[in-house]
C-alpha cells in the first residue's frame, strides 16, 4: 500500500501501458511471458539502463547531457585496445581504464559548463563531437571481431548466473551484466535518495540560486554529477562491447536521444528538480518491450520509434496540461 | 530586553556595483535578542546590506565582526555557521521537493553529514512546524502550497537551524492578519531565547509593534538608529523618503455621465457572480475585498483572459465581446496585473522592450519590423515622465527595484493611451516614495479623462485614490459606495468592517 502511494501519475500510466501491452503480446504468442524473454530483454537493455541512470541524475540537476555515448565508446573502446595491445586479461583493469576515462571526460563537461556558464546542452553537444573525434585520432576506429576480443570480454559476454530453456529448447541465461547494472542502479538510488549530495542535486534542479544560497557549492555538485555520468558511461562502454561481442566503435554514437527519451518518458522533469529511478526503469522497459516484441504483433521493428514517440507525447501532454490548468487558476498564461 | 552581547557588528560597509554606489559607509550593530527593523525605500541598499551580512555578496570595503570575531572572507557558509539566516523575499524554496526536505535542507547542509536519514529529516521538519504551531503535510510538494504556507515553510527552515540572527525580507506581505499575529508571537518567542530578528518590512505598523529599534537607510546611507518608541509611521516615512508624504483624497472633476465601461450581470462560475459596474470618464473606481473575493478574476474577464459564463460588457455604450488581451487593447483597455514579475514583465528584457511591449503594433515599420528608434524615444520619454531610476533604457528590468519595475509597467500601458485602465494591487511590495508617485500618476490619468479601476487590499489606498468603491466578498458585490458616501469621515472604518465581515453580501446571496 505504501508503495502504491509513492508511485506518481507517470509511473501509473506507464505501468498500465506495459501491462496492457504485455497482455496483448501474450495473446498473440503464448511463449512471451517467460523467464527466457525476460533474460534476453535484460541483456540487450543492460547498457541503456546504466546510461539512463546518468541521464536521470543530470536531468534532475536541471541539466542535459548528450555526450555520454561518445564517452562510453571512448572509454570502452580505448580500454579494449589497450587490453589487446598490452595483453591485459584482468576484468578489473578493463573496467578501471574505461571508468577512469569516463570520469575524466565527464568532469571535463562539468568544468567547461562551470567556466563558460553556458547551457549544458550546447557544451555536451560540442564535447560529444570533440571526444569522439579525439578517440578516432588517438585510438582509431578499427573494427574488432569476436575472435579478436580479449578473454575477459568473452567471459563477460557468455557468463550466466541462472539458466532456463526457451520455447525451442535452447538454453537462455541471465547475463552476468545484472551485477554491474544492479550496482549502478542501487548506487544511483543511494546517491539521489540517501545522501546530502542527492538533496543538493534535486535542490539545484529546482532552483539553482536558492541551492547556492542554502550553502551548496553548485559548481562542485555539477562536477560530481557529470563525473558520475562519466563513470556510468565508462561501465557501459565495457558492457556494450561485451554485449555486442565485437565492436564497431562508430555504432554507439547517435543513441543518446533514445536514452534521453526513456528518462523523459519515465517522468523526469526536463527543467530539473524531479525524476525517479523507478520511472526511468519503466521507460527503459517500455523501450525494449517495443523494440523486441513488435514482431509478435506482426509489426516491424520500425514501429518502435513511432510508439515511443506516441507514449512520450501523451505523457508530455498530460503533464503540461495539468500544469496549464493549475497556472490558469492562478492567471498565469505561459503559452 | 535586548542583551548586551553583539551578534553582528558591521562597520563602515560600502558596496559599489559597476557605476552604482549601493551602500556608503553603513555601520549597524545587532544585539542578542534584539528585534530590529531595517527600513528604507526599495533600492535604498537595505537588501544589499542583508546580502553582505549573509555572505552572498562581498562588501567593497568595511569590516564585519560576528560574535566579536572579525571575518576576513565572509562566505554564505560562514554566515550560516555563525547562525545567520536570511529569509529572502523570493523565499528560495525548492518547489518540486517536499515540505520536509525544504525545512531540513539548510540544517542538513550545516551539519554536513554525507548521508541523510528520512526519519531525521521528518523530525527536523515536524519540530520546526510545531514551533510555529502550524500543521502542513510533510510530504506535500512546495508547489502545491499556497504562498502563505510557503512563507511559513521558509520561516521553519530558518528556525530548524537554531538561528542566532534571522533576517526576514518582507515576511508579512502574503500573510493574513492571523498569520501575521502568530508570526509576531513566534518572533517574540525567539527573542526570549536570545535570538535576534531583523525585519525588512513595508508593513511598518505591524512590525513596529514588537521592534526594539529601527534603522533607516536612504540612498545607500544610514539615516540613523531610532528607538521604536520614539518614532511614528509619519516620521518614519519622512526619514525613508526625505520628504513629507501626504496623500490627497481624489476628487472627480469630470462632469460627463456617459459610461466608458459598463459591466452587466457578469458571472463566471467559481470566480464571481452577477457583477455589475459602471465606469465614467475620470472615475477611479476602487475594487476591494479579501483575497479570493473575485476581484482579480473580474479584472481578467474584462481584459479578455478569463471568459465569463454569462453577462454583458459595454464599452462606450457598444456591446463588446472581449476574447483576448488583443481585443481589450484595441478597445482601449489596459491592465497592470497583480503579480508583476510573473504576469506583467519580461524580466530578462530591457526597460525599452518592456515599455514598448503593448504598442508594438503602432511602432512597427516597413514589413512589420519594429522601429527601434521610435521604441527608444518612447522609453526615454517614459523613463523621464515616470521618474524610473535606471541607468538607461537598455538596462535589464530585473535589476530594477520593485517600485521602478512597477512604474515601467505602468508606463507600458500609459503608452497605449488607454481609455480604461485597470490596476491590480499596483503598490504591493513597493516603498512609500514610489507609492506616492504611483498614486500621483493614477490620479493624473483619471484627471485627463481615463476611467481607472483600482484593485487593492489597502483601504487607505482605496480611500485616498477612489471616488467610488465596490466591496466584494466571496464573488459577490457587497456594496457600492457612491461619491457622496466616500466623503464620510469614518469611511475607512466602514469599508474595513465590510471587507472583513462581508455580511451584506452573504445575506444578499441567500435571498
Amino acid at each position: 500500500m505504501k508503495f502504491l502511494k509513492k508511485i506518481d501519475n507517470t509511473q501509473r500510466f506507464l505501468i498500465v501501458i506495459i501491462v496492457i501491452y504485455c497482455i496483448l503480446v501474450q495473446s498473440r504468442n503464448s511463449a512471451f511471458l517467460s523467464l527466457a524473454t525476460l533474460f534476453t530483454m535484460f541483456r540487450s537493455a543492460a547498457g541503456t539502463i546504466i546510461l539512463s541512470m546518468g541521464v536521470l541524475m543530470v536531468m534532475i540537476s536541471g541539466g542535459i547531457d548528450v555526450s555520454f555515448p561518445a564517452i562510453a565508446i571512448f572509454g570502452g573502446y580505448t580500454s579494449l585496445r589497450i587490453c589487446m595491445a598490452c595483453g591485459i586479461q584482468s576484468m578489473f583493469l578493463t573496467f578501471a581504464i574505461s571508468i577512469a576515462i569516463g570520469i575524466v571526460l565527464g568532469v571535463g563537461n562539468a568544468v567547461l559548463i562551470n567556466i563558460l556558464k553556458l547551457e549544458p546542452f550546447i557544451i555536451t553537444l560540442s564535447t560529444a563531437s570533440v571526444y569522439f573525434g579525439l578517440m578516432t585520432i588517438l585510438v582509431g576506429t578499427k573494427n574488432v571481431g569476436a575472435t579478436d576480443l580479449p578473454a575477459q570480454f568473452k567471459t563477460l559476454s557468455k557468463m550466466k548466473l541462472i539458466t532456463t530453456t526457451n520455447q525451442y529448447g535452447g538454453e537462455i541465461g541471465l547475463s552476468v551484466f545484472i551485477i554491474p547494472v544492479a550496482i549502478c542502479v542501487v548506487l544511483t538510488w543511494f546517491i539521489l535518495r540517501k545522501t546530502l549530495i542527492g538533496k543538493g542535486i534535486f535542490a539545484m534542479g529546482c532552483n539553482n540560486e536558492a541551492a547556492r544560497r542554502a550553502g551548496f557549492n553548485v559548481n562542485l555538485l555539477r562536477i560530481f554529477i557529470f563525473g558520475y555520468a562519466g563513470f556510468l558511461a565508462g561501465v557501459m562502454g565495457v558492457i556494450y562491447i561485451a554485449g555486442t561481442n565485437s565492436v564497431n566503435p562508430v555504432s554507439l554514437v547517435g543513441t543518446e536521444m533514445s536514452v534521453i527519451a526513456c528518462v523523459v518518458i519515465g517522468g523526469a522533469s526536463p527543467t530539473g528538480g524531479y525524476g525517479t529511478i523507478f520511472g526511468t526503469l519503466l521507460g527503459v522497459i517500455l523501450y525494449y518491450l517495443f523494440s523486441q516484441t513488435l514482431v509478435y504483433l506482426g509489426l516491424s521493428a520500425s514501429w518502435q520509434s513511432f510508439f515511443m514517440g506516441i507514449v512520450l507525447l501523451i505523457s508530455l501532454i498530460t503533464t503540461s496540461w495539468q500544469r496549464r490548468v493549475q497556472n490558469r487558476k492562478n492567471f498565469i498564461y505561459t503559452e | 530586553m535586548a542583551g548586551t552581547n553583539n551578534i553582528v557588528e558591521a562597520e563602515h560597509i560600502s558596496k559599489s556595483y559597476v557605476g552604482v554606489q549601493a551602500l556608503d559607509d553603513v555601520s549597524i550593530t545587532i544585539k542578542e535578542g534584539e528585534i530590529k527593523c531595517l527600513a528604507g525605500e526599495n533600492g535604498c541598499g537595505k537588501s544589499t546590506f542583508v546580502k553582505i551580512i549573509a555572505g552572498v555578496e562581498n562588501a567593497t570595503s568595511g569590516t564585519i565582526r560576528i560574535g566579536g570575531k572579525e571575518m576576513t572572507k565572509h562566505t554564505a557558509k560562514d554566515a550560516i555557521d555563525a547562525g545567520i539566516q536570511v529569509i529572502f523575499q523570493d523565499l528560495s524554496l525548492f518547489n518540486a521537493m517536499s515540505v520536509a526536505d525544504n525545512i531540513a535542507m539548510n540544517k542538513l547542509i550545516k551539519e554536513g553529514k554525507p548521508l541523510t536519514n528520512q526519519k531525521e529529516i521528518r523530525k527536523i521538519a515536524s519540530d520546526a512546524l510545531a514551533l510555529i504551531g502550524v500543521d502542513i503535510p510533510l510530504d506535500a510538494q512546495i508547489q502545491e502550497l499556497s504562498i502563505a504556507n510557503r512563507q511559513l515553510i521558509a520561516i521553519c527552515r530558518a528556525l530548524a537551524l537554531d538561528a542566532k540572527l534571522l533576517f526576514m525580507d518582507e515576511p508579512t506581505t502574503a500573510l493574513t492578519k492571523n498569520e501575521v499575529d502568530s508570526l509576531l508571537n513566534i518572533v517574540m518567542g525567539l527573542k526570549k531565547r536570545g535570538i535576534a530578528v531583523v525585519f525588512i518590512s513595508h508593513k511598518l505598523d505591524e512590525v513596529m509593534r514588537i521592534a526594539d529599534s529601527i534603522t533607516v537607510i536612504r540612498d545607500g546611507h544610514k539615516i540613523g538608529d531610532f528607538a521604536a518608541s520614539e518614532i511614528d509611521s509619519k516620521k518614519l516615512a519622512y526619514y525613508m523618503t526625505g520628504r513629507e508624504v501626504d496623500y490627497q483624497q481624489y476628487e472627480r472633476k469630470n462632469d460627463s455621465e456617459d459610461a466608458l465601461l459598463e459591466v452587466k450581470n457578469l458571472t463566471k462560475k467559481g470566480n464571481f457572480e452577477d457583477m455589475s459596474l459602471k465606469l465614467r470618464k475620470g472615475d477611479i473606481l476602487g475594487l476591494t475585498g479579501l483575497l479570493g473575493a473575485g476581484r482579480t478574476e473580474l479584472a481578467f474577464s474584462i481584459f479578455g483572459m478569463n471568459k465569463p459564463d454569462s453577462g454583458e460588457i459595454y464599452v462606450e455604450g457598444k456591446k463588446v465581446t472581449i476574447n483576448n488581451p488583443d481585443d481589450a487593447i484595441d478597445l482601449g483597455i489596459g491592465l497592470v496585473p497583480e503579480e508583476r514579475a510573473i504576469q506583467g514583465l519580461f524580466l530578462s528584457k530591457s526597460v525599452n522592450e518592456n515599455v514598448a511591449a503593448a504598442i508594438l503594433k503602432r511602432i512597427k515599420g516597413f514589413l512589420g519590423s519594429i522601429d527601434s528608434n521610435r521604441s527608444r524615444e518612447l522609453s526615454r520619454k517614459a523613463i523621464d515622465q515616470f521618474r524610473i531610476k535606471v541607468y538607461n533604457e537598455d538596462t535589464v528590468i530585473s535589476t530594477l527595484s520593485g517600485g521602478n519595475q512597477q512604474k515601467a509597467l505602468i508606463a507600458r500601458w500609459a503608452a497605449t493611451g488607454p481609455k480604461i485602465f485597470i490596476l491590480d494591487t499596483p503598490t504591493v511590495g513597493i516603498d512609500i516614495g514610489s507609492k506616492a508617485e504611483i498614486y500621483e500618476y493614477i490620479q493624473q490619468f483619471a484627471a485627463e479623462g481615463t476611467g481607472v479601476i483600482l484593485i487593492s487590499d489597502e483601504v487607505e489606498e482605496i480611500v485616498a485614490n477612489c471616488n467610488r468603491v465596490i466591496v466584494m466578498f466571496d464573488g459577490h458585490k457587497v456594496k457600492e459606495y457612491t461619491e457622496e458616501e466616500m466623503k464620510a469621515p469614518d469611511i475607512k472604518e466602514q469599508i474595513n468592517r465590510l471587507v472583513e465581515s462581508g455580511k451584506p453580501g452573504k445575506e444578499a446571496a441567500q435571498e
